[in-house]
């Protein structure tokens, strides 16, 4: 399906699901549209759609809608082409000192901590999208075992490096501020002290691994 | 390096500001950049600048600069009754000083953000290519932060002989105490009930006095809040997202990348600029856009103000 929610911008919407495959036939659309479309400013892949923005010298909205429509029919009849890359591996300390949520997702799992850290950071992840604050990466899938909705009323602050969850997604608060998602663990937040490497550091498409560390290692990190 | 001036007063709220950050949208970095797009162009128009040349964003006044060498600055935006060492200086024209003269602006009566630009633009440090400060990002220094007392400020062209030049009176946007956005419907529209849809048109809203540069809240009727989004969406610049309580609110300047609520559609890009500059209280309403008129609108702007795109 394709919109067009601004003067000079199409949003395409991929029949595919919101997982690693989908985000890599976005991918795949995304370099289709730079190729055959004239002066793009933008594009921001995320999930399983893909936003354009073009020029308002040139921007023909017909044209534009009849090239996406094709480029996303050859995306999807084709096989993804996937490009994870080498995997971001990120240690994690799963602390309920660390991690307010951290014993009502094992609750709600009827398991113990160690096997929601177990079952965290047991699955190589895909950047479905960035955004919502420069750094964040919004990562799947989530064991089922372990998914959780967000909280119904976010918190007012969340520190940096805060591991959370929201249904089947995870993801990592790049800096403090409010957020809704369960908080299951805790990056050391020197991870995310520089701004350039915090903003470069995932990209849609890219793989995520997530390493148990204990407390020592966490607080030898810079807690 | 000596400053050519230093901002004695900054005000409640002065950034550094210009046409905002063109690439890093795509790593989740907000556009960032003047409030009023239009009253920033200009101040630089009127100084010979180039279009993106960094320059102050005030937000209400309240702001005092004391000018270390001769030059000259241009004023835009909303009136604040400036004045340099004491005389009257009016505005969206350029203001010659002297060394030791100081430039005050007074808390401005009508309008949020006046700007002043100098001659070359600032020289600031720059991030993904802007010098646009995005408090919410994070970034270091004056792109995280705003202006502080005693804040010494360079530009790059001090002495370069600018000849006073005034905004003709016709083109000087006025004020307003209501404001009708242009709305292209879009995102999740279709799936807004049909009362909520014919209510966008209808209702009246007001701002909201917790706007700011992220987002222009509206207070008044709430919409059912449309259908649950089950994925955060690419945003353009003015999406309008409505939020758990019904109410609608335009994304602004300092607005995320994605976002994960129900929407309307977006506001035309060039009514930001009025929408920018609307008090608490000034009244809001929307109707249906052309889009091709607003990307006509849009392509006669960039040529005015000689807007290039690096590709």
């Amino acid at each position: 399906m394709i919109t067009f929610p601004g003067p000079v911008s199409a949003l395409v919407t991929l029949p595919v699901a919101p997982d690693r495959d989908g985000i890599a036939r976005v991918l795949d659309l995304e370099r289709f549209a730079r190729e055959e479309l004239p002066d793009l400013r933008t594009t921001i892949p995320a999930f399983n759609r893909l936003l354009v923005e073009g020029s308002p010298h040139s921007w023909n909205a017909t044209d534009v809608e009849s090239r996406l429509a094709a480029g996303a029919g050859a995306c999807l009849a084709a096989a993804p082409g996937i490009d994870a890359g080498d995997p971001v591996s990120l240690p994690v300390c799963y602390d309920p000192e660390l991690a307010p949520d951290l014993e009502a997702v094992a609750a709600n799992a009827g398991v113990g901590v160690a096997e929601v850290a177990r079952l965290h950071s047991g699955t190589t992840y895909a950047v479905l999208a960035t955004g919502f604050a420069p750094g964040f990466a919004y990562m799947g899938d989530v064991d089922a075992r372990i998914a959780m909705p967000r909280l119904t009323t976010p918190r007012p602050r969340v520190e940096p490096g805060s591991v959370g969850i929201a249904d089947r997604r995870t993801g990592i608060y790049p800096a403090a501020g409010p957020g809704g998602w369960r908080l299951i663990g805790r990056v050391p937040a020197a991870f995310f002290a520089d701004a350039a490497e915090r903003i470069a550091r995932f990209r849609p498409g890219g793989s995520v691994e997530f390493r148990p560390i204990d407390r020592d290692e966490y607080e030898a990190g810079g807690g | 390096m000596s400053p050519h001036g230093v901002v004695d007063r900054p005000g409640p709220f002065c950034t550094i500001q210009d046409l905002g950050r063109r690439t890093g949208r795509r790593a989740g970095l907000a556009p960032g950049g003047a409030m009023d797009q239009r009253a920033y162009l200009w101040a630089n128009r009127l100084l010979g600048n180039d279009p993106a040349a960094a320059a102050l964003e005030i937000t209400l006044g309240g702001f005092a600069l004391r000018f270390a060498v001769e030059t000259a600055v241009a004023l835009t935006g909303a009136d604040c009754a400036a004045t340099l060492d004491g005389v009257e200086t009016g505005a969206w024209r350029t203001v010659r000083a002297r060394p030791g003269q100081e430039l005050r602006l007074g808390y401005s009566a009508t309008g949020m953000r006046a700007f002043v630009a100098f001659p070359g633009g600032l020289v600031v440090p720059t991030a993904f290519g802007s010098a646009s400060a995005v408090v919410r990002d994070g970034w270091p220094g004056l792109l995280g932060r705003p202006l502080r007392a005693g804040e010494p400020l360079r530009w790059r062209e001090p002495a370069r002989a600018c000849p006073v030049r005034r905004v003709p009176r016709e083109l000087v946007p006025p004020d307003t105490a209501s404001l009708t956005l242009p709305l292209i419907v879009g995102y999740e529209w279709a799936e807004f009930s049909n009362a909520d849809r014919e209510r966008v048109f209808d209702a009246e809203w007001t701002v909201d006095p917790a706007s700011d540069r992220t987002a222009g809240r509206l207070a008044g009727p709430a919409l059912g809040s449309g259908p649950r989004v089950l994925d955060s969406t690419p945003l353009v610049d003015g999406t309008v997202q409505v939020t758990g309580d019904g109410l609608p609110l335009v994304f602004m300047r300092d607005r995320p990348t994605i976002g994960g609520y129900a929407k309307l559609g977006s506001v035309d890009p060039i009514a930001l600029d009025a929408f920018a500059q609307a008090r608490p209280g000034t009244s809001i309403r929307f109707a249906r856009a052309d889009p091709d008129a607003l990307r006509r609108a849009l392509a006669r702007r960039e040529r005015f103000f000689g807007i290039r795109h690096a590709p």
